[in-house]
């Protein structure tokens, strides 16, 4: 149908979030109480069997130091329940976890998706708007014939290639960021633009294979003050989970 | 062709049956004793299936046995009263501080609680607002935009484990035999 064209540009935007690998931190009231949860279900519990084998063992050795009884009991079990504690012990302590703090952390190398581990990273590009390089989720402007999801998924592919494995959530956008251009620019039939915002989650964990096309970053909700002016950081946050 | 030298209980079913059997009068030979043999032992054998198939609808009809969980029974052995811990009592200091940990322990969750409610709720605000603003542009992408996401679900998640996962690691050998009990009805 024929209807007036409308003033405002549209954009279809894409949050992709690297999601966490690691838990978070408890905080001391969660520590607290998991510790008094163990506390109550060793109270509530009765010996299990090796318990009960560790304290029969000890007996053992109680009634060996008072009399000696050594030839009845001595045809009893050759490993203890202790010795067997000891070897279970030691071999937890020579397995050697991967750091939860990682080199890109310490480094603060925010180019990185190895960082930050316990909290969700979103993508960050630099773009050219208007006259000026800003650092903004990437986004491209909506052309007839498509959705705004593919749009969406399309600014995704520019800037990352086409091999990136993303699960985009649902059909509808996640929030709106509306404005009007400088009035240098403005016209009664290009008024300003509106930006849709998608999300999707990071599936594969290696973009060493994609191709990227500008500066990326990738940075987790507090680091993106430092990068999004005001406004658009307000409409971001709406729709960003801790 | 002795399968079809029935007894006259079986219902006739169509009309080639019954051109069989008197096919069949007329062409058996008079040998009484031979003739009675089968016929006795054919007959025995039917009485059986009956008797058979009879016990089969009686069980049938008895309705089914529950499949007990293994997780709810617990072994006698561990009831044995040897088994008992022996702890010493709580101390008053003890147990008053473990009231006001739970305490503290319940306003903390109410509050993650609402905080939890007060981010949906703004996720769903903000989403309520960009499809009022696409509304405006055009009715044939907000069509597209509320139209539901049939490979969304079913929707798979790795949860978060303490420490990365390390590169390289190999995991020691070992079998697992699985010992559970498997009920059929």
């Amino acid at each position: 149908s024929a209807a007036a064209p409308r003033p405002w540009k549209l954009f279809g935007a894409m949050c992709l979030l690297r999601l966490p690998r690691i838990t978070q931190p408890l905080e001391k009231v969660e520590e607290e109480m998991a510790a008094l949860m163990e506390q109550i279900e060793l109270e509530k519990s009765h010996y299990s069997d090796h318990e009960m084998r560790k304290l029969e063992e000890e007996e053992q050795l109680q009634r060996k130091k008072e009399s000696l009884y050594d030839e009845d009991e001595a045809r009893g079990k050759v490993i203890l329940a202790q010795d067997l504690e000891e070897k279970w012990e030691q071999k937890f302590q020579q397995f050697k976890a991967a750091p939860r703090i990682t080199d890109a952390d310490k480094s603060n190398d925010r180019t990185s998706l190895n960082r930050k581990l316990d909290s969700n990273l979103m993508l960050l590009v630099k773009q050219k708007i208007g006259n000026q390089d800003l650092w903004l989720l990437p986004q491209v402007e909506w052309q007839p014939g498509e959705t705004l999801r593919s749009t969406a998924e399309r600014a995704m592919a520019t800037f990352l290639g086409d091999h990136i494995q993303a699960k985009v959530l649902g059909n509808a956008p996640y929030g709106i960021y509306k404005y009007k251009f400088p009035k240098a620019i403005r016209t009664e039939n290009n008024v300003g633009a509106k930006v849709f915002f998608f999300k999707a989650f990071l599936q594969s964990s290696d973009l060493s294979q994609a191709e990227l096309k500008a500066d990326c970053l990738w940075v987790t909700k507090k680091e993106l003050g430092d990068y999004l002016n005001s406004e658009y950081l307000k409409k971001v946050n709406r729709f960003l989970l801790d | 062709s002795c399968s079809s030298w029935l007894p006259q209980r079986v219902p006739l079913r169509g009309s080639h049956w019954q051109s069989s059997l008197l096919e069949l009068r007329t062409s058996l030979p008079g040998r009484a004793q031979p003739k009675k043999k089968k016929k006795v032992d054919v007959k025995k054998e039917q009485a059986q299936k009956e008797r058979m198939k009879k016990k089969l609808r009686k069980l049938e009809k008895a309705a089914p046995e529950l499949i007990p969980i293994e997780d709810f029974i617990a072994p006698l052995k561990f009831s044995e009263s040897n088994r008992v811990r022996s702890l010493p009592a709580l101390s008053p200091e003890e147990s008053e501080r473990r009231v006001l940990l739970l305490k503290k322990w319940c306003l903390f969750k109410q509050k993650q609680d609402e905080a939890e409610k007060k981010a949906i709720k703004a996720l769903v605000e903000s989403q309520q607002e960009a499809l009022k603003e696409l509304r405006l542009e055009s009715e044939e992408l907000y069509e597209a935009a509320i139209r539901r996401d049939e490979e969304l679900f079913p929707f798979e998640r790795e949860g978060p484990t303490y420490t990365p996962p390390l590169p390289g690691y190999d995991p020691p050998e070992g079998k697992c035999i699985d010992i559970t009990k498997v009920y059929t009805q």
